[in-house]
């Protein structure tokens, strides 16, 4: 009995696989209409849009492969810089675009958006987000998103305490020292290793230091503005949630949903979710202010066109100008603040989401990270010095001055500093 | 030492908390798939709570993960069917030959066991593109079965080296080819021996994640890759992660379990060096 | 004379009960033994008629050897290739540099902690693997009843994905809210933070070590117990020894090639491990846990640096070639006294 029903099952398994192998083959040999193929990160926002971007041209297939930005970015790159033909519309942030733009990986819109310009209505979308995605002068990112961080409270906590929101970052330290607890603490800090950690950095380095980097991109981060800016950050890990090191924005979204910190800095595309009764804990106690003092992260995001794909360039660019039509844009609005200016000023919308106005606020107040295409791959090893500092394994001094040399040594391998 | 009852017992009782403490991460990670959120990142932990299937539906077919199971399968199944006979003929042929070429050989194995993996990815990725064999079931086939064939060779070869010399001499008093003496001599002595290596390389190929991620796209994505897609941004993410997780597990687990008998089989006999 | 490279069973087998392996063992073991003997005849006996044969067993060896040749060692030589260049993803760069991507690495700091670092976990990972295997593998084999569905459960962890074995282990060792620290905390202990604090990070991360692979040393471990000779436990129980005396006099020495074997397997396996530290800590916080390959996957998919990666994958294989040599050799020489060669 036994040799029979062993028999049996690797016959029908190498019939299973043989055929999959075969039709495996059929997508190479007759391709009647081949899908256009998306590589993209992945967040609430980008998910709604995705479904947009796959009803956009009715008879166009479109497939999309979307994972975490990290990993997104590293296939991205990986595939645009072997000229890979497979892909043909990639996700970008206003940084990550400019080293594709640089390598001429992706190809400039600027006539494609004059030839569609009326029918998408693309005079509607914001000049501030269209200057970050130009380089060199030419225009290469389709705008999906505006992203920002800005400042949440705990009204409730706030109110019980005769609190009020801070306006410096002086007395958003007291304000955490002062509502820290062992059960809560008093403020969420995202200090992952990578994104994260540049992300909240970024926030001082812009209110309290100096910058990142000169108009010659030389970094400055390690002079004494830069060190006294990044001692504030140490500071107030003291009144941070335990487990800091290691929370990225879902850690920290968590921590504010299960009532264990009271305030603290995120994007403003997760406020929302502060309401969720199937997601949080605190529904209705959160309220939002833009991040004292200014120079919190703005990040835009969108969609560019690849140079090697051999998909036809004005369909690729109706796909993702459809996607980002008003009436689109708008079911978004809930998830991002959108770019177009009807949707920016649309008192709906500030009537429908109570943290809109202080998004609003944050998006003039904010400040985008260096716009140079290396920021991601320099700020890999600026984020571990940092944490270094943080955490004490070294003095922040030294932590900064050793990113400094790493980001030097990196920037002129990469040809800078030649003139 | 007679078993006696309570030393058995309390014996029992401790293994059986080390089983339990061992498999808390994997029933915390199941919990976590059934609840909300909020009740599953809770503080303290929550065991009370209402329980939601939606996850794993949502995951399964909404976001359909079948399709990723079905090429998970189709992957690790075909890794074994092609892995499995090449390096058992390998391990075969080693096992007669006497030479100090073959011992090399076997070291050079196993070096290329310690390869890390991410020295190979980039190439392989190269390759692939070259070859045009990005996101097809072959490319991933390919890599794993050669991947696969240190650990075989060697665990298969140790099974051939215990087949007594006479038998061999006999049958080719017989009037045996060397064929005949693989087919008719040697593999049924080894038979258990393939289970425990087909399981084996079954698990290799199926958890595979780093060359997955290299050489699979949007037709041939297996689940392992799949499942990392989920990582951040939204806690919903982490529960249709959870519930992924446990779906991944099935398979293999119902694998197990139903071939329990041959896999005592090849490993008793293999146990056997007295 | 020939080697003894001893089968890595990994196995159920002693944990399906003792009744079936006693079994097995009296019809198989006298003329498997008998055969043995002879099987051992010395070379030149053996192969004066082999050797004729021996270019078809060689053919045995052709698929394997071509697929191997094709898909492992065309990427080495790529890998190689690449590490004598700086070729930088990123922005296109690609020229010849000779070894000075070694170089660089030898006097970089990073490197060298990174090296530390990796052996560091790896000794403290394998050594209680080991052990933990070993108490539980002997507790296993004393049992008489129950052995086989204990030990099933308790391979669990070992199946799982990795990359999924790190999300649940995340979800145990998060801070604050993670099951462990929420457990502590309603008892009113303040956890340290596991993924946070530069040490406990080092030492979460080698508990998911632990906690995925001490299965696989508990099952090998287990059927090696279970090939030891009961007369020989017989009679030490009648001369009076202990449990600890049966384990690590007669038990340990007498299977020390299958535990030399899985051993050496760890080392390697564990010196090359990447998802559990990927997910868990990503090499945080800072560079705590940055191993050898959390290190060459930084390089490579960040800062896009495939000249350097190569360099640093060529490095750990060396190292990692270099210890298991000095493994083998220790072993070797440890069971030297007890007549059992290892490879």
């Amino acid at each position: 009995m036994l040799p029979i029903t062993r028999r049996q099952v690797l016959k029908g398994a190498s019939t299973v696989v043989t055929s999959a192998a075969i039709t495996s083959w059929a997508p190479h040999v007759a391709r009647a209409a081949t899908p256009v193929q998306v590589l993209s990160s992945r967040y609430p926002a980008l998910e709604y849009y995705a479904d947009r971007i796959r009803k956009a041209v009715p008879d166009m297939p479109v497939e999309l492969q979307m994972m975490p930005f990290d990993k997104s970015l590293e296939l991205i790159t990986i595939a645009l810089s072997s000229k890979s033909q497979s892909v043909d519309l990639v996700y970008a942030t206003e940084s990550t675009f400019r080293t594709f733009a640089k390598n001429g990986w992706i190809r400039p819109l600027d006539d494609l958006w004059a030839k569609y310009k009326q029918e998408f209505k693309l005079d509607d979308v914001s000049e501030q987000v269209l200057d970050l995605f130009r380089y060199d002068g030419k225009l290469y990112v389709m705008p999906f998103t505006t992203l920002e961080m800005f400042f949440f409270y705990r009204k409730d906590l706030f109110d019980q305490a005769g609190a009020q929101p801070p306006k410096t970052i002086a007395e958003y330290h007291a304000l955490a020292k002062r509502f820290n607890s062992p059960m809560r603490a008093g403020t969420i800090k995202c200090l992952k290793t990578g994104d994260s950690v540049l992300n909240e950095s970024h926030w001082y380095m812009t209110a309290l230091g100096e910058g990142w980097f000169d108009p010659d991109f030389k970094p400055i981060f390690h002079h004494d503005k830069g060190v006294q800016a990044m001692e504030a950050l140490k500071e107030i890990t003291a009144y941070a949630q335990p487990g800091y090191t290691a929370a990225a924005n879902d850690e920290c979204m968590i921590a504010l949903q299960q009532d264990l910190a009271a305030m603290g800095p995120q994007w403003t595309s997760r406020a929302l979710a502060m309401d969720d009764p199937n997601k949080s804990r605190v529904v209705g106690k959160f309220e939002w202010v833009p991040l004292p003092q200014g120079g919190g992260k703005i990040s835009m995001d969108g969609y560019c066109i690849s140079s090697f794909s051999k998909q036809n360039a004005d369909d690729l660019f109706r796909i993702i100008a459809t996607a980002t039509n008003e009436e689109n844009m708008r079911g978004a609005a809930s998830m991002m603040v959108p770019p177009r200016k009807a949707l920016l000023n649309d008192p709906a919308l500030k009537a429908k989401y109570r943290y809109y106005p202080a998004a609003l606020v944050a998006l003039e107040t904010g400040k985008p990270v260096p716009l140079i295409p290396e920021w991601y791959a320099v700020g890999e090893s600026i984020s571990r010095r940092i944490v270094q500092g943080i955490t004490g394994q070294t003095t922040v001094k030294e932590a900064l001055q050793t990113a400094a040399q790493e980001a030097e040594a990196f920037l002129r391998d990469r040809g800078y500093y030649r003139t | 030492m007679k078993p006696r009852f309570q030393t058995q017992f309390l014996l029992f009782i401790a293994l059986s908390a080390f089983a339990a403490l061992n498999l808390t991460p994997v029933i915390w990670g199941f919990l976590t798939s059934i609840k909300q959120p909020v009740d599953a990142f809770a503080v303290p932990p929550k065991i009370v709570f209402t329980p939601t299937f939606e996850f794993h539906y949502q995951i399964w077919v909404e976001r359909e993960f079948w399709r990723f199971l079905l090429n998970s399968v189709v992957i690790s199944v075909g890794t074994v069917l092609i892995s499995l006979p090449i390096a058992t003929m390998s391990a075969f042929g080693l096992s007669r030959l006497q030479s100090s070429g073959s011992r090399g050989l076997l070291a050079g194995l196993m070096v290329m066991r310690m390869f890390p993996q991410i020295l190979l990815a980039i190439p392989f990725f190269m390759l692939g593109r070259m070859l045009d064999l990005i996101d097809t079931y072959w490319a991933m086939i390919g890599a794993l079965v050669a991947l696969n064939q240190p650990f075989t060779i060697w665990l298969m070869r140790s099974f051939f080296i215990e087949i007594p010399e006479e038998l061999y001499e006999s049958a080719s008093l017989d009037g045996c080819s060397i064929w005949q003496e693989f087919r008719l001599v040697a593999l049924p002595i080894v038979k258990p021996g393939l289970w425990v290596a087909a399981l084996f390389s079954l698990l290799f190929a199926y958890n595979e994640f780093l060359f997955a991620l290299v050489l699979t796209g949007p037709h041939t994505k297996t689940l392992p890759v799949a499942i990392a897609e989920y990582g951040g941004e939204d806690v919903n993410y982490w529960s249709l992660a959870a519930a992924a997780a446990i779906g991944i597990m099935l398979p293999i687990v119902i694998f197990m379990m139903v071939l329990q008998r041959h896999l005592v089989r090849g490993l008793a006999f293999g146990a056997v060096k007295g | 004379m020939t080697g003894d490279i001893i089968a890595p069973d990994a196995s159920l087998a002693g944990a399906y009960g003792i009744a079936p392996m006693t079994m097995v063992k009296e019809e198989i073991t006298s003329p498997l033994r008998a055969a043995r003997l002879l099987a051992r005849a010395p070379p030149s006996l053996a192969d004066s008629g082999e050797r004729s044969k021996d270019w078809k067993y060689a053919l045995f060896l052709g698929p394997s050897v071509v697929l191997i040749c094709c898909v492992m060692i065309y990427p080495l030589g790529y890998a190689l290739y690449s590490s004598l260049f700086n070729y930088d993803l990123g922005s296109g760069i690609h020229e010849f540099i000779g070894l000075d991507n070694y170089a660089t690495l030898f006097t970089e700091a990073r490197f060298w902690s990174a090296l530390g670092r990796t052996c560091l976990i790896v000794t403290c990972a394998v050594t209680s693997e080991f052990f933990i295997g070993l108490f539980v593998a002997y507790g296993l084999y004393l049992l008489v009843r129950g052995g086989r569905a204990l030990s099933l459960l308790m391979f669990l962890p070992h199946i799982v994905t990795p990359v999924v074995a790190a999300l649940f282990l995340r979800w145990i060792f998060m801070g604050r809210w993670g099951l462990l620290s929420s457990l502590l905390i309603s008892f009113n202990i303040f956890p340290p933070d596991w993924l946070g604090d530069p040490s406990w990070a080092r030492f979460t991360v080698v508990v998911a070590d632990i906690w995925q692979f001490t299965p696989f040393m508990i099952l090998v471990l287990l059927a090696a117990l279970n090939t030891v000779d009961e007369c020989l436990l017989e009679a030490a129980k009648l001369d009076g020894a202990g449990h600890w005396t049966l384990l690590f006099r007669i038990m340990v020495p007498s299977v020390w090639p299958m535990i030399a074997f899985v051993l050496v397997i760890r080392v390697m396996d564990a010196f090359r491990s990447f998802d559990n530290i990927y997910v868990l800590t990503a090499g945080g916080p800072g560079t705590a846990t940055e191993t050898l390959t959390m290190y060459t996957y930084t390089t490579a998919f960040k800062l896009l640096k495939i000249g350097k990666a190569s360099a640093l994958g060529v490095l750990t294989l060396l190292f990692v070639g270099i210890v298991a040599a000095v493994v083998i050799t220790v072993l070797s020489r440890m069971s030297r006294g007890r007549g059992k060669s290892v490879i």
